[in-house]
């Protein structure tokens, strides 16, 4: 930018970033109008893509694509403007009762305050479908089917995953990685936020080499939030793509199988075919007998019912699941979006204690993603 | 210099994209986006031509099952055969909904399950029958050298078959000419089992009519801005000017540019919804009226009402929100600029994604509640799915505006401006954002399920595999209803502002304003369930929600009863915002009165689905919005434009407006109690005694048509009166009515920025002042936040 201007909205700042913070936020960016164009591609191109969970024209895959790469460009626009941000101008708030406190912070908690919503309008979702909908082991105790007809029930994954401690390995893992990339953040804001005396001190570097030694420092720690967070999406398609054998001399504990398929392989899908497990099946009920004191046991003692497979219609139960936890899973792609910025910005020097506050501002949201996973692992995977 | 010609290069990109996305739907509407052909062939203008007459021989009156006809396509009158030589005359398309089109000879080609003729298209000069002949070769076949072609039809096993068929009538001068006609016809053909054949000749497609009036809106809109510029700078009309001055509107993060770039798009929208009430109008305006098929009429009502809440009503209010909340609590600007820019550009990228619909011609038709489950179906319009995806972005849009201005009102305010010393303006838009904020969520969630229910094949609700659509009406409603206030409460600001101005005193009982506005914040969220009264919802929460719902009267009962007392022994003083003002009072009380009957259960169960509903709604829409918007153009266009607007065509519009408009929805009232179903295409008049309507509905009905166009064209009024205000109004001081509150304090128009950042303005004195220390709670409050400085000690 050309130096000759000095107030705060006399200079022309370029609508491309980077930007001069000392003369204040940008007056001027391409980004909103770029981003919004892409998320419009987006969403047509999707929905030209697939129609009624079928797939209707996988051409416009590369209208997919064009979405998520325009809205990319928009991202990098905002933050090419952003990145020379280093605390300089932080407005702060006038009026009570938040008088001297940041006003991205507060805009941070206004915006989880919406989260909070989000996700109560999922569980609500859920608590309908669980309580409304019969349950599939209900169901097929009861005896009231017969092989052949589909019967809507509920099915929560829960079933599948809580059967098996190898099964729910992934989504055990993936608490600890979400948990502990929590305190992985706090350890980037602490070190961020460290006056440099005190940081000289408590390294043993020179004064003058705090600046570099905390930039590594601060981006070792970002990056290893980044890391647990890719490994949370990791663990999360492994669970429902892909499964994975089990170890040899541990294969007696997961009831004799020497692997764990995924939730797919399982049949457990939003697709219109009817589930078929082997869990209801009245001649292997997942590794049991059949409890005796049940209505199927006993009408098929007495003959009544001819016992079978039963088909279960568990669509309903597995859309709350994919897309509750799918919500969930596209926070965490949301905040590692933002966690490679973040790195790439600390490792440049981008964040010292004047500027410290911009990751407690990203842990806010990261530590709200993670109480959400702490809701959401009872929820849907242990009950 | 480089980022110029970047620039330049960027807006040239996005004005040859849109006119690269826009055009070609304009041009193919009759296919479409969708590929489905129902409308022949407008390539040679843009409307049928009565004076070709396509033709089918060879059907029979009722088809055998399973059998071959063989039908003759041939056209007559237009230009065909005019010119000298007999090639190039015409061409045809003939679509049907059952059976199999063959072509016979070569002069047919079968596209799809269409026949049409097989023409030479690459054949430039227009003589290939000539050239092929004269050069010795064979003679080459082209369908269009002909006016009757020959298709074979296989029929069906059983139903009926429904042929349409398009004609082109060409002078023969191979191209697309001013003279070329072409017409369209429909002919259903009985079954086996059925009666006889239905003929009717059809008339223009309403959805070519609106999509051409969008566009000469549009092109008036692009003059409007062309001509301003012009204006503006007369020497400066050329590229190097214009690409800095429109990458500034397109990037501009500025509360005011924003603010202003959301009043372009709500009047805009605020048109094309109109439009549509036209046509909507126009087809009820008798009984039995075909100007609209069912099928287009229900895309008509739905595109209408999601137009005119979601891109007229909201982008008005947020216009002038953005413009006057700054200004009004002394910030130099909104808490965050960017994520402003970025909840308004969301908003024409999300209209075009709903609009796309429209543009294929099957646009969303599930009412603007979208309710479930014939939103998740197959039969639903194929634009429902973009109808669902623009509402997502939306949703986005208003998440994002909740932010910021939740944050600027709850901590930019100027030194001395306590919560209790806020413009009721401002507090209205407080209470409103904060119930958006909290509700839309809920709905952007149900959007998201029946998004992927359309998409990858969710089953949220999907009755078949146990999904409940009583959740759609309750995630919708939920969102639905508080949505309903967010749109009134600004309108409660604006005429607060307005009346107090204009009475020249100070509102009256400030306190009880704010709480009122703050209860009807609180109830909004326990009402929802009276828009689900007969939905089969828990009786129990009926009767609560019926409860609820009475005491909404309570806090509005205040608001306008303090009004009143603001006025009495005030000096009013009788401006054209005044009068918008006093008119919102007279017929948003109506709309509130009839708003009372709803509640009671027994009532509901009667009025429900009748035009007694729409007259209810739309009174305290326009009647509340629209004219408590209306009161604030005409209030703070000198502080926007610098100008005062001309008082003379602000009396002409209230006039006739006001007018007009009572006369479109007070006889609905009486429609809906006499049984007049709304959402259905057309109505009956009938001496059955079950279903009877009687006669005098038909003159009411032309009655609320012809008011209806009135009110309509009044607007335009509003319009000019802008445009020459703009141009050539005279200047405005900063404080023209006398108000107090800080927007008039700055010029008009005021400087960027607002204020001074550095030094706001304090506030000294209002009439309401109380104290500028925060009160008992504030203190307690306030002592819970941790200042900055002392969390050093913490981490």
């Amino acid at each position: 930018m050309s130096d000759d201007h000095d107030h705060d909205y006399d200079h022309h700042p370029s609508p491309w970033g980077p930007h001069d913070w000392s003369h204040g936020a940008p007056h001027n960016s391409f980004a909103p109008l770029v981003m919004s164009i892409g998320i419009g591609i987006f969403l047509y191109a999707l929905a030209s893509v697939f129609v009624g969970g079928e797939v209707a024209n996988l051409g416009a895959l590369s209208g997919v694509m064009l979405g998520i790469i325009v809205i990319t460009i928009g991202l990098l626009i905002w933050w090419r403007q952003d990145m020379s941000f280093d605390g300089t101008y932080e407005p702060k708030a006038t009026g009570a009762p938040f008088r001297n406190i940041d006003l991205r912070k507060i805009a941070m908690w206004v915006f989880l305050m919406s989260e909070m919503m989000v996700f109560t309008s999922l569980f609500s979702t859920y608590i309908r479908y669980r309580l409304g909908i019969p349950n599939c082991e209900e169901v097929f105790l009861s005896g009231e089917w017969i092989e052949g007809t589909s019967v809507v029930c509920f099915e929560p994954a829960a079933h599948l995953i809580a059967s098996s401690w190898f099964h729910l390995a992934p989504g055990a893992a993936n608490t600890f990685a979400l948990i502990i990339s929590s305190f992985t953040i706090v350890l980037a804001l602490k070190t961020a936020k460290m006056s440099n005396k005190k940081y000289a001190d408590r390294y043993e570097v020179e004064l003058s080499d705090v600046h570099s030694h905390r930039s590594r420092k601060v981006a070792m720690f970002l990056g290893s939030t980044l890391f647990l967070a890719t490994l949370f999406l990791t663990l999360k398609m492994i669970e429902w793509f892909v499964g994975f054998p089990t170890p040899g001399p541990l294969t007696e504990l997961n009831h004799g199988h020497s692997e764990i398929a995924s939730l797919y392989s399982e049949g457990y899908t939003i697709h219109a075919s009817a589930y078929q497990h082997h869990a209801y099946d009245t001649a292997y009920h997942g590794g049991h007998e059949i409890p005796h004191d049940s209505a199927l046991y006993s009408m098929m003692q007495a003959g009544t019912h001819p016992g079978g497979i039963m088909m279960a219609d568990i669509r309903v139960g597995a859309s709350t699941f994919f897309v509750t936890t799918g919500t969930h899973g596209m926070h965490v792609l949301g905040g590692m979006i933002g966690l490679s910025y973040m790195t790439f910005k600390g490792l440049r020097g981008g964040y010292g204690p004047s500027n410290a506050v911009s990751i407690e501002y990203f842990g806010l949201y990261w530590h709200f993603v993670d109480l959400v996973w702490v809701l959401v692992f009872p929820f849907f995977y242990l009950f | 210099m480089k980022q110029n010609s970047l620039a330049r290069i960027l807006v040239l990109l996005i004005v040859l994209g849109l006119a690269l996305s826009v055009a070609p739907q304009a041009d193919s509407l009759p296919n479409g986006i969708i590929g489905q052909s129902e409308k022949g062939c407008t390539c040679h203008g843009a409307v049928p031509d009565a004076g070709v007459t396509p033709s089918i021989e060879g059907l029979p009156t009722t088809f055998n099952a399973s059998t071959t006809y063989t039908l003759t396509i041939s056209f007559s009158g237009g230009p065909s055969g005019q010119a000298a030589e007999p090639h190039n005359l015409g061409g045809f398309n003939l679509a049907t909904s059952s059976g199999i089109l063959e072509a016979v000879d070569d002069t047919v080609k079968i596209e799809g399950d269409q026949a049409t003729h097989n023409g030479i298209d690459d054949d430039l000069d227009g003589n290939g029958l000539q050239d092929a002949i004269e050069a010795g070769g064979e003679a080459i076949i082209s369908g269009n050298d002909y006016t009757s072609w020959l298709v074979n039809w296989t029929s069906p096993s059983s139903g009926s078959s429904t042929f349409t068929l398009a004609v082109n009538s060409v002078n023969g001068d191979g191209k697309a000419s001013a003279d070329d006609a072409w017409n369209l016809m429909s002919v259903t053909v009985a079954g086996p089992s059925t009666g006889a054949a239905v003929e009717e000749l059809q008339s223009a497609d309403p959805f070519v009519v609106l999509v051409t009036l969008i566009f000469v809106s549009g092109i008036l809109l692009a003059a409007v801005i062309l001509y301003t510029f012009y204006r503006v700078s007369p020497d400066g009309f050329n590229w190097e000017s214009f690409a800095p001055w429109i990458t500034e509107w397109l990037t501009s993060t500025d509360h005011k540019k924003v603010g202003t770039l959301y009043f372009l798009a709500g009047f805009f929208f605020l048109g094309v919804g109109g439009i549509m009430a036209m046509l909507i109008r126009i087809q009820l305006a008798v009984p039995g009226n075909d100007f609209l098929t069912q099928d287009q009429y229900n895309q008509f009502f739905t595109m209408h009402g999601t137009t005119m809440i979601f891109l007229a009503a909201m982008p008005l209010i947020n216009g002038f929100a953005n413009w006057l909340i700054p200004l009004q609590i002394g910030a130099h600007d909104l808490a965050l600029p960017r994520i402003n820019a970025m909840s308004f550009w969301l908003q024409p990228v999300g209209a075009i994604l709903i609009f796309t619909g429209v543009f294929s011609g099957q646009a969303a038709d599930t009412g603007w509640t979208g309710y479930a489950p014939y939103i998740v179906s197959e039969t639903a319009h194929s634009g429902t799915t973009m109808w669902v995806a623009g509402q997502i972005m939306l949703v986005a849009s208003s998440t994002l505006t909740g932010i910021n201005f939740l944050t600027t009102i709850c901590s930019m305010r100027a030194p001395g401006m306590g919560w209790m010393q806020m413009p009721l303006f401002t507090w209205s838009i407080f209470v409103a954002n904060l119930m958006l904020f909290i509700s839309i969520p809920a709905w952007g969630v149900g959007l998201i399920q029946v998004y992927l229910d359309r998409t990858i094949g969710t089953a949220f609700y999907h009755v078949a595999s146990g999904g409940d659509p009583l959740l759609w009406s309750h995630l919708f409603w939920y969102f639905g209803h508080p949505e309903v206030y967010v749109v009134i409460l600004p309108a409660f600001g604006v005429i607060s502002e307005v009346l107090s101005t204009s009475a020249r005193r100070s509102v009256f009982g400030y306190r009880s304003m704010v709480y009122a506005m703050a209860g009807i914040g609180i109830v909004a969220f326990i009402v929802y369930g009276h828009h689900m009264f007969t939905s089969g919802m828990s009786p129990t929460l009926r009767f609560v929600t019926m409860l609820s719902t009475m005491l909404v009267a309570v806090p509005t009962g205040i608001k306008i009863f303090n009004w009143l007392k603001t006025m009495h022994k005030g000096s009013l003083v009788y401006r054209t915002h005044t009068l918008w003002a006093l008119g919102f009072l007279v017929t948003f009380t109506l709309g509130g009165i009839s708003g009372m009957f709803f509640p009671s259960l027994a009532m509901d169960t009667h009025l429900h689905e009748t035009y007694f509903v729409v007259a209810h709604f739309h009174y305290v829409f326009v009647g509340g919005t629209v004219f408590g918007m209306f009161a604030a153009v005409y209030y703070w266009f000198p502080k926007m434009s610098g100008r005062m607007m001309d008082e003379k065509w602000g009396l002409l519009h209230f006039l006739t407006a006001f007018v007009s408009y009572n006369g479109i929805f007070w006889p609905m009232h009486k429609l809906g109690v006499l049984g007049m179903a709304r959402r259905h295409h057309t109505w009956f008049i009938t001496t059955d005694d079950y279903t009877n309507i009687p006669a005098e509905m038909a003159s009411w009905n032309m009655f609320i048509t012809v008011s209806a166009f009135i009110f309509f064209f009044s607007n335009f009024i509003l319009v000019g009166n802008m445009v020459k205000t703009i141009v050539s109004g005279e200047k405005a001081p900063a404080d023209p009515w006398g108000g107090w509150s800080f927007e008039w304090m700055t010029s008009s128009p005021p400087p960027t920025p607002s204020f001074d950042p550095h030094n706001p303005p304090v506030l000294h004195d209002a009439n309401e002042h109380v104290a500028t220390e925060p009160t008992i709670f504030g203190q307690w409050f306030e002592s819970l936040m941790m200042p900055e400085d002392e969390t050093e000690g913490i981490h």
